[in-house]
């Protein structure tokens, strides 16, 4: 894959099926995400949000409908995939990091391995954007001495060695306490304010006012409504939205 | 008014050991019973092994069986068939070297300074190739030794750490395609590794030595050491195997996901992600299956090799020797022991090592 590719959406999804057994976890999504395009998707607990972007690098198969990703269409060939993977950085709720290494490890095994960097290079790469995420002093650490904004914020900082394109955030700040979610999303307001492409499950709806280009509501696999944040909070018509934003909003 | 405070005084050694054991008369009494029992073993014993044993030969077994003690100057005139067997007399310095170069060989690669596949390759290589050259000769001016013909200790070491240098990566190729997405390679694969497990291993290394050959093609059959050895890493393998799965469920879900999602190929995801954090949590049972397989190497006497424990039969079975079989049995356990023990040590060491990065 290639950045100065011509434009187009970073992400295409067509009439996207997805099922688990009998479950019909999606139903017939459709989405476009500009380059640059911040989308915030929220919605009550099981609608499928995971499920979809998951399956936009591929940790879900789908079964009907197309994906294009950076203008690759996802299908079996494992090429495609991998390429996609190299540029779709993903930030998981439960940080994922892997424990055997040292934060700093965290942050080159990938760049290594993946791209092929030397050590050194890698190495620099990650001390910057360790810096950039404001843990620069734990790189040493290993990730069970964290505590878990600290985690997250080492997982996004190792999504963003890649130095992918994309960014996929999976409720990053759904098991932190509260106390430490502010942390983690002012590292995603940076990212977003320098331009990245971004698709987070949240329901931090105050990160979606300030951030968000699109706010997009899922429930039972479909995407019911689909609005700019001021529309979305204040004029939506949609009567399960509304429940939805009464319920998170406690009010 | 001033406060004092000052901290109980730590209970001294003996004051605990009062508390434990001599808290009410009839503790007490059941305590200087105890302890008078145990003195009196551990008096036979001494006795037995130290003050009233024969250490020279110079008397001969007769010497020996006069003395009321432990007859020691069994190992002393018979040693070199234990560690050697069947080995020829003046060639026995090749054995003992090619002890040395396996015990070196799994000495260094025991060290995480070595842990690179290049290095692990080299010692390994250089370790059994060295030991194979010393022992089987024909090269470099070195009379030619069968391997019908070696034994002892020297064979103990090479069987028990082919067995183990073949069978850890077959095992992990097991657990490796029994976690398979198709289920006719896992089912299969499970069904060799329940096969194999549920089949003595004695049975086993006599399919290898005795009926494979009715079998294979001539020139498929290579020398039967290699196959013993062979069944040998297949059973290691089978029970490994099971191990080393039973240390990937240990392993989230999320952590292959993290790794896919960064792009790391299949092999990536196992070699660097999956499999690290499996073989720590199945390093005890590891070592457990290492110490295991070490024991069992002395089954190979059943198709007629001559280990350690076969040496040691041979060492007091002939004639003179005949009563003193419990010393050469207490310095074969003695052998045992050590490398056991230090196996044990080190899996100990290695869990401490291991735990630095999990606080
Ligand atoms: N691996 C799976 N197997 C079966 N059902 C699943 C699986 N993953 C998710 N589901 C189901 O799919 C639905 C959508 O899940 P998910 O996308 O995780 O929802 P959300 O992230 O919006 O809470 C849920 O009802 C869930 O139970
Ligand atoms: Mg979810």
């Amino acid at each position: 894959m290639d950045s100065t590719l011509p434009s187009g959406p970073a992400v295409r999804i067509e009439g996207l099926d997805k099922r688990y057994g009998s479950f019909h976890a999606l139903r017939k999504v459709n989405l476009s995400v500009e380059r640059g395009e911040r989308i915030v998707i929220c919605g009550p607990s099981g609608s499928g949000k995971s499920t979809l972007i998951r399956c936009i690098n591929r940790l879900e198969e789908h079964e009907g409908g197309r994906i294009t990703v950076l203008g690759t269409e996802l299908n079996d060939d494992v090429g495609n995939i991998d390429g996609i993977r190299r540029e779709v950085g993903m930030v998981f709720q439960h940080f994922n990091l892997f424990p055997h290494m040292t934060v700093l490890e965290n942050c080159m095994i990938a760049p290594m391995i993946v791209r092929k960097r030397p050590r050194a290079e890698a190495e620099t790469t990650a001390r910057r954007f360790l810096a950039k995420v404001r843990i620069p002093e734990q790189a040493m650490k290993f990730p069970g001495q964290l505590s878990g904004g600290q985690q997250q914020r080492v997982a996004i900082a190792r999504a963003l060695c890649m130095q992918p394109q994309i960014m996929l955030f999976d409720e990053p700040t759904s098991a932190l306490d509260p106390e430490m979610i502010a942390e983690v999303l002012d590292v995603m307001v940076t990212l977003a304010a320098e331009g990245m492409t971004m698709i987070c499950v949240t329901h931090e709806m105050g990160f979606a006012r300030r951030v968000a280009d699109r706010v997009i509501f899922m429930d039972g696999g479909e995407i019911v409504e689909e609005a700019p944040p001021e529309e979305f909070f204040t004029s939506s018509r949609n009567e399960r939205t509304r429940q939805f934003l009464s319920q998170v909003l406690g009010h | 008014m001033e406060m004092v405070v000052v901290a109980p005084p730590a209970p001294s050694r003996l004051e605990d050991l009062k508390r434990r054991f001599f808290a009410t008369p009839l503790q007490a009494l059941l305590s200087l019973i105890s302890l008078t029992i145990m003195a009196f073993i551990v008096w036979k014993l001494l006795d037995w092994a130290v003050f009233s044993a024969v250490f020279t030969t110079t008397g001969g077994p007769e010497a020996c069986q006069a003395a009321a003690g432990a007859c020691w100057s069994v190992i002393a005139a018979r040693w070199r068939i234990i560690l050697f067997g069947l080995y020829p007399f003046e060639e026995q310095w090749r054995s003992a070297l090619a002890c040395v170069s396996v015990v070196v060989m799994t000495v260094l690669s025991c060290i995480p300074a070595f842990w690179t596949g290049r290095r692990i390759a080299l010692i390994w290589g250089a370790g059994t190739g060295l030991y194979y050259v010393l022992m089987k000769g024909g090269v470099l001016g070195l009379p030619y030794v069968g391997e019908e013909a070696w034994g002892g200790l020297a064979l103990t070491l090479f069987i028990f750490v082919t067995t183990c240098l073949i069978g850890f990566p077959l095992a992990i190729c097991l657990a490796l395609l029994r976690r398979s997405d198709l289920p006719w390679i896992s089912r299969t694969t499970g069904l060799i590794i329940d096969g194999v497990r549920s089949l003595p291993l004695i049975s086993i290394l006599f399919t290898f030595a005795v009926v494979l050959p009715f079998a294979l093609p001539q020139w498929l059959q290579g020398d039967k050491l290699y196959r013993v050895i062979l069944g040998s890493a297949l059973f290691f393998s089978a029970y490994q195997a099971e191990i080393v799965r039973g240390g990937m469920q240990g392993v989230p879900a999320g952590q292959e996901e993290a790794a896919m999602a960064l792009g790391m190929s299949y092999w990536q995801r196992i070699g660097r992600i999956v499999l690290p954090q499996a073989m720590r949590n199945a390093l005890p049972a590891t070592i457990n299956q290492f110490v295991i397989s070490f024991k069992e190497t002395s089954l190979v006497v059943i198709v007629g090799f001559f280990e350690i424990l076969a040496s040691g039969n041979a060492a007091y079975g002939t004639g003179e020797w005949r009563f003193a079989y419990v010393e050469v049995y207490a310095f074969i356990a003695f052998i045992y022991f050590i490398f056991v023990f230090s196996l044990s040590r080190y899996g100990a060491y290695l869990e401490r090592r291991m735990a630095v990065g999990e606080r």
